[in-house]
């Protein structure tokens, strides 16, 4: 009988060890080929924002030497600089402008794309399938057929030259692809405590305020994440509708400072287009999972 | 529930009722009218028929030239931005520390791509005397005229979309981490190997998520404007001279707000035409769960 | 006047009618139970005296007044609902006091309610507690109490222990009934709605049972009543544990029915409690319990062939083929006697008392006259 109990010598133990090591080496190479890779493709992607960021402190004039991104001189002058402009306003006051435009376009978005949701999810009405199909329609609408009609309602509204035009739709529930998110998000709620609200006495309104919008927090941060940084990023609609240069948010000071002439100072704008995506990036890496739970689940679940 | 207003939903729709109207039904149904005219913004618009269009499809080199550009652009890079996007989600998708750097470190272009920052940078990277010029003569080839050569001006436009495949990849990489593992089991103990199960088992079970990034990706690509206009002006030649570029220069330089709503007419036609195509063709191809087709 | 009076109610889906022109009264201070199969619709019957479905037909009158119309806030009545929907990002004194504040009582007012509640409830040391720091038991508790905390004139319960373990269901309907006393004690509000699909809670607890099929009453009546006289088959065979045993039968005369080829002697007395003479077949209805072990080839007695035993403690379970039909005999071990088998073969005589007679067609009960 003890001949045939398997044992660490024996030789069925041993071609299992053989085949087990054959297999971790294999996974190990497989994992070593694919963080070359990774790490390869991320170092690239990453450079130019690496080297964007260094070249921010160069010299004018090291910028068109250096490609490697540590300076060898390190200055402020490309901030100080570019901070003045070569308008009469600071950078800071580009700055502003650009928050008079966030800052209502997010509140107004979370709002307005709430209370839609809330209708959507939770009320039947006369007419809620044709208005349903609408938001998705919108969805997929390519916006550059409406844009040149949307601008003459603003003329006509005498918008123009304001911020008006740039957050109102937003206010309105204009961003379908929100209304869309919070309506998914809502949907996988239990109605019950929805309901328990109302036999506690709450009104509608009561409900969607005390009960419902706690529930919706993290999809709701989601949305005012994406909402701000969209909108940082927005360029085609300050061009159209912003004329007077001490209104310009910073994507328009940005082009501006490259279009005034041909040999500029490189430092001071580079200075400037990092302190532009500075808040972008600054939100994005405190709220980074809002961002991708956001995106993942908008876009499966969709 | 009982006492409450049969319309109370259309109460807290309202917002998106009145926004619908007035800045969507309303601009998309006038759009097609101000096609049909001559509109200069100072005086009203006259009524022409199909005169814009007939200049459009005969007269316009622009607008061929504009249009095969764009047509490019999206035939290049939606398949391949969505090809890399899936490769580098399917290179994430295995058991590797740190899998949320990289996700982190290939999302960030997304969400700064579309800035003027970054246009911005992109120009200075392909200048005569930029960032990726230095790189090559450091290693020891010529120095290329990016911008100078109309196919090399597309190429940087290009490369900056292809940049930001960041979002795509997440949205592909969440799908792939939501296929049942037991699948693959069952597969390798039917014999299948690695390609196999992908070709047989992953593609079909993530085609929602391609049909969905493949439709989002399309739309905004053919919507470009930012890039283009910032980076190479459109030019040289207008080889970069995107539709949504021509229609803003008609509309908001040259104010011809009738030439440019045929336009952008045309560049809607074509992008709901593509798109019902894509839905019409995803029968085949597009496989849900809970289907009971195979 | 009865509490809460529902009359022709009425729910249609579209086409699809839920819930068939039901009529209830509920006096003041009881407690109602509403029971059922699934689909039975008792829980639409149930949202819809809260206001939580709109009524289709019919009137809900609660203390009197029509609410067909008013919201779930305004018809004086408060639910406990089967997963306790808790608000989960407050606390629970905020859960409790929620409707108080809604109403913007004074502050002094709610703190002594809450207090009051949760002492009552044993809930104290839970009150700064979030909702998923709760335990399943505590939470229904919390529930239970901001129902109370309103002081409604109908309480409604939704299914309230289906998400509980045995042993904590029961110490819960204990919990439940005596607070439904120590509130009629006090001289307060409790009239109680309660669904459950479970008929051993609606037994234990109801005061009267309102048994429900196909959203159609079947019987309302108090336990004993539904037990010893039910209206139809299906009541008969809902209630009661092991189910009665139903055999197709025929009357046939004063002092017997058939079946199975075989015939039942009942007694002279028997035909007393018929409503009239049946003329087509019956459906004969005997409790398991209802049935002793005779003698063998007892005549009157029906025989079958004795398939399984359970020994239960106190009483054996006695499975009977009766030709291709299974039924259930329960006799006290004491009286369990292998020498009145026969290979196998036993013999059962019912307790005529124990026997109903059912139309076979209608499934209505036709021994009731006495």
């Amino acid at each position: 009988m003890t001949d045939h109990i398997l044992s660490q010598n024996s030789p069925a133990a041993h071609d299992i060890d053989i085949a087990r090591s054959r297999e971790t080496r294999r996974h190990r190479l497989n994992a070593v080929l694919r963080y070359a890779l990774l790490t390869a493709v991320g170092l690239l992607m990453l450079y130019p924002l690496i080297w964007l960021i260094g070249a921010s402190f160069k010299t004018n004039s090291e910028i068109f030497s250096n490609p490697g991104f540590w300076p060898e001189n390190p200055t402020l002058d490309g901030y100080i600089k570019g901070w003045k402009t070569s308008t009469p306003y600071s950078f800071g006051t580009f700055f502003l402008n650009t928050l008079w435009i966030v800052i209502p376009k997010v509140i107004g978005t979370a709002i307005s794309c709430t209370a839609v949701a809330y209708g959507f999810a939770r009320f039947d009405f006369p007419g809620k399938k044709i208005l349903f199909a609408a938001l998705i329609a919108t969805l997929l609408l390519p916006n550059v057929v409406t844009r040149i009609p949307q601008y003459l309602i603003f003329r006509d509204l005498g918008w123009l030259d304001s911020y008006l035009p740039l957050w109102v739709p937003s206010a309105l529930a204009g961003d379908a692809f929100f209304v869309f998110m919070l309506v998914q998000f809502l949907r996988a709620i239990p109605r019950d405590m929805e309901e328990a609200a109302r036999v506690d006495g709450a009104t509608t309104w009561q409900t969607l305020i005390f009960i419902v919008v706690p529930l919706l927090m993290p999809a709701l941060i989601s949305v005012c994440l994406f909402q701000f940084m969209w909108t940082m990023n927005d360029f085609l609609g300050p061009l159209i509708y912003i004329s007077s240069v001490d209104k310009y948010p910073i994507s328009l000071a940005l082009k501006l400072s490259i279009d005034t002439t041909e040999a500029f100072e490189w430092n001071r704008v580079l200075a400037m287009s990092v302190l532009s995506l500075a808040p972008a990036l600054a939100v994005f890496f405190l709220a980074q999972k809002y961002f991708i739970d956001g995106i993942s689940s908008g876009g499966i679940k969709g | 529930m009982s006492g409450d207003n049969r319309f109370l939903g259309l109460i807290y729709l309202s917002p998106f009722v009145i926004g619908l109207l007035v800045f969507t039904a309303l601009p998309f149904i006038a759009s097609l009218y101000l096609s049909f005219t001559n509109y200069n913004l100072m005086n009203e618009p006259v009524f022409t028929g199909l005169q814009n269009y007939i200049r459009l499809f005969t007269g316009d080199r622009t607008f061929r030239k504009s249009l095969w550009v764009t047509l490019v652009y999206v035939f290049t890079t939606v398949p391949l931005k969505l090809a890399f996007a899936l490769f580098m989600a399917v290179i994430l998708n295995y058991k590797l520390k740190f899998i949320n750097v990289f996700r982190t470190a290939y999302y960030v272009p997304s969400i700064l791509g579309g800035s003027i920052a970054i246009a911005v940078l992109w120009r200075y990277i392909f200048a005569d005397v930029g960032l990726v010029n230095m790189g090559l003569t450091t290693l020891g080839f010529e120095p290329v005229n990016w911008f100078g050569d109309p196919t090399n001006a597309l190429f940087t436009i290009t490369l900056l979309r292809l940049w930001q495949f960041g979002s795509a990849m997440v949205i592909f990489l969440a799908a792939l981490q939501s296929i049942d593992k037991t699948l693959y089991e069952a597969a390798s103990i039917d014999g299948a190997g690695k390609w196999t199960s992908f070709v047989y088992i992953t593609l079909p079970l993530i085609t929602p998520v391609i049909f969905f990034n493949l439709i989002m990706q399309m739309v905004q690509a053919f919507q470009e404007f930012n890039g283009p206009y910032i980076i190479t002006q459109g030019g040289p030649l207008k080889s970069t001279y995107l539709l949504p570029i021509y229609i803003y220069d008609e509309a908001f330089k040259r104010f011809d707000m009738g030439y440019a709503s045929a336009i952008a007419w045309v560049l809607f036609l074509i992008i709901m035409a593509l798109t019902l195509i894509a839905f019409w063709s995803s029968r085949h191809w597009v496989y849900y769960a809970g289907d009971k087709r195979s | 006047m009865a509490r809460l009076q529902l009359r022709n109610l009425e729910k249609d889906y579209g086409s699809f009618r839920a819930v068939h022109g039901i009529n209830l009264d509920v006096e003041d201070g009881e407690f109602m139970v509403l029971v059922g199969p699934s689909g039975c619709a008792k829980s639409t019957t149930l949202r819809m005296i809260a206001g939580l479905e709109r009524v289709t037909g019919g009137e809900i009158r609660i203390g009197g007044e029509l609410v067909n119309d008013k919201t779930p806030g305004d018809r004086g009545i408060s639910m406990v609902f089967q997963n306790y929907a808790l608000y989960p990002h407050m606390k629970v004194r905020k859960n409790l006091s929620f409707s108080m504040r809604l109403k913007r009582r004074p502050s002094a007012e709610i703190e002594q309610a809450t207090n009051h509640v949760s002492s009552l409830l044993e809930i104290d040391p839970l009150l700064d507690r979030l909702p998923k720091q709760l335990s399943g038991g505590q939470a229904q508790r919390v529930a239970v109490g901001r129902a109370l905390i309103k002081k409604p004139q109908v309480f409604l319960f939704d299914e309230p222990l289906s998400n509980l373990d045995a042993k904590l269901r029961a110490s819960m309907r204990v919990r439940i009934t005596d607070l439904h006393k120590r509130l009629k004690a006090e001289n307060q509000q409790a009239t109680v709605i309660y669904v459950t699909h479970d008929q051993t809670e609606a037994m234990t607890m109801g005061d009267r049972i309102c048994v429900m099929k196909d959203g159609r009453i079947m019987q309302v009546a108090d336990p004993v009543t539904l037990y010893s006289r039910p209206a139809n088959t299906f009541v008969a065979g809902f209630i009661g544990s092991p189910e009665m045993n139903f055999l197709d039968g025929t009357f046939e005369g004063p002092e017997s029915v058939g079946a199975a080829d075989q015939t039942i002697s009942l007694g002279a007395d028997f035909t007393r409690r018929l409503s009239g003479e049946p003329s087509g077949g019956v459906t004969i209805g005997i409790r398991p319990q209802h049935l002793r072990i005779a003698a063998a080839e007892t005549p009157g007695t029906l025989k079958g062939k004795l398939n399984r035993i359970e020994f239960m403690g106190h009483e054996v379970y006695l499975y009977v083929d009766i030709g291709p039909k299974r039924i259930i005999a329960v006799v006290p071990s004491a009286s369990y006697d292998r020498g009145a088998l026969r290979d196998d073969w036993v013999w059962l005589s019912p307790d005529p008392k124990g026997v109903h007679l059912f139309d076979r067609q209608s499934g209505e009960n036709i021994s009731l006259a006495l």
